[in-house]
């Protein structure tokens, strides 16, 4: 048994096994990761990309919050001083704004890589549901977040974003109203802003996320080559042209 | 199990493994990359310097001989630019030198003595920072300036 006892001599590995005792986490992580794949199942890790993503946000987020001031007094010389003042304030802010751009992009290629392998087909339609749910919440963080730096752009962006809800028929002017907290963009409108992106939305985000992956744990990823769902599957004669041996049923 | 090495029984050499080898490289790199992370993270937590100069004091920003009467030079003061003006009268006076109408830095008008803006031609007076002629809307800020002993100091004391 000298393999095992070199295994257990490091401390990390010690104090894993400690816990692993009391808690049965080895188990835990069992159900929880060691699940069967398919072969053939090909995410192209869109999905986990984006997850991680949203960890970068989450902790770049919070560290900018420490920083930022959400008044339209000080605002934009908050921002100014991470950029300039704060050590690394430059790459904090940066890394804040490329993850966001970049979260959006994995997500919507998530979406189409699901959408092109028919993995959104029964059973997993809810999955794919709560999935378009995080992708609007996700647009959501960029409409909310794009306003805090409260420059031009910002101001404008918001006041044009907020026109398109005000374009709404019959319901238009109040939710213009409820975008803005009022017929204007003022004060109260960068601290609703402020408070939905650095509460309401992550909040929203974590539990829907946590939601989506029980389901895809539950489910296990979806086999493109064998379709389920709607006979006229787009990718029923593509799948049995490439599977390879072994099918008898054609 | 593994083989005993001979020369570990001799207990010459170090007893380190193939697997405790790479095992110790792998922890390196884990530390090193968590250091890497940890590192920005804990600067950028610590308090900025600038905030507790609460604006930064004063800064020596030449002698009366680098700057004769009748020249001015812009200077970075507390990392915005300041132009302090020797007129010809011998009277030192110092102003922000960012210009109140689009925010383009001034420079010094060596022949007719005033300060200006390059952009749209906006004029200030170099005694006083007034506007003399030109689209900007304000005169320019001063910027607190002393001499001593032949020193010039700029910015808030």
């Amino acid at each position: 048994m000298q393999q095992k006892d070199v295994f257990y001599r490091t401390w990390p590995l010690r104090f894993w096994n400690w816990l692993d005792k009391r808690y049965a986490l080895q188990e835990f992580l069992h159900a929880l990761v060691d699940v069967p794949i398919p072969r053939s199942a090909n995410t192209l890790y869109l999905g986990g990309i984006t997850l991680f993503l949203f960890g970068i946000q989450a902790i770049t987020g919070i560290l900018l919050s420490i920083y930022y001031q959400p008044t339209p007094e000080n605002a934009y010389g908050s921002i100014l001083f991470i950029m300039n003042d704060v050590r690394f304030g430059w790459l904090i802010r940066s890394i804040h704004a490329w993850g966001a751009n970049l979260m959006i992009i994995f997500c919507i290629l998530h979406l189409l890589r699901v959408f092109v392998q028919g993995a959104y087909k029964p059973p997993r339609e809810l999955t794919w549901m709560a999935g378009v749910l995080l992708l609007m919440l996700t647009l959501g963080f960029g409409f909310t977040g794009y306003l805090l730096p409260w420059d031009q752009r910002a101001f404008w962006a918001t006041t044009v974003g907020s026109e398109i809800a005000g374009a709404i028929p019959l319901v238009g002017q109040a939710a213009l109203n409820f975008l803005r907290g009022g017929p204007e963009i003022t004060a109260l409108t960068l601290s609703r802003f402020f408070g939905t992106h650095v509460l309401v939305l992550p909040v929203g985000l974590a539990l829907l996320v946590a939601i989506h992956l029980v389901m895809v744990h539950q489910q296990g990823l979806a086999d493109p080559t064998e379709p389920t769902g709607s006979p006229d599957d787009l990718l029923q004669e593509g799948a049995e042209g490439s599977r390879v041996g072994g099918s008898d049923d054609h | 199990m593994r083989e005993s090495d001979p020369r570990e029984s001799e207990g010459r050499l170090p007893t380190v493994d193939r697997r405790g080898f790479v095992r110790s490289l792998l922890g390196f790199s884990i530390i090193s990359t968590i250091m890497g992370v940890l590192t920005p993270i804990i600067g950028y937590l610590w308090p900025p310097a600038r905030s507790a100069r609460g604006g930064g004091g004063r800064v020596l920003v030449g002698t009366l001989t680098d700057i004769p009467p009748g020249q001015a030079e812009v200077l970075p003061i507390n990392d915005k630019p300041v132009i302090v003006v020797n007129t010809q009268d011998n009277q030192v006076r110092a102003f922000s030198a960012i210009c109140t109408h689009l925010g383009c830095v001034c420079e010094w008008e060596d022949r007719r003595q005033f300060i200006l803006c390059p952009c749209h031609d906006g004029r200030f007076n170099a005694l006083t920072g007034a506007v003399i002629s030109g689209p900007p809307p304000s005169p320019l800020p001063s910027v607190e300036v002393v001499v001593e002993d032949g020193d010039i100091y700029a910015g808030g004391a």
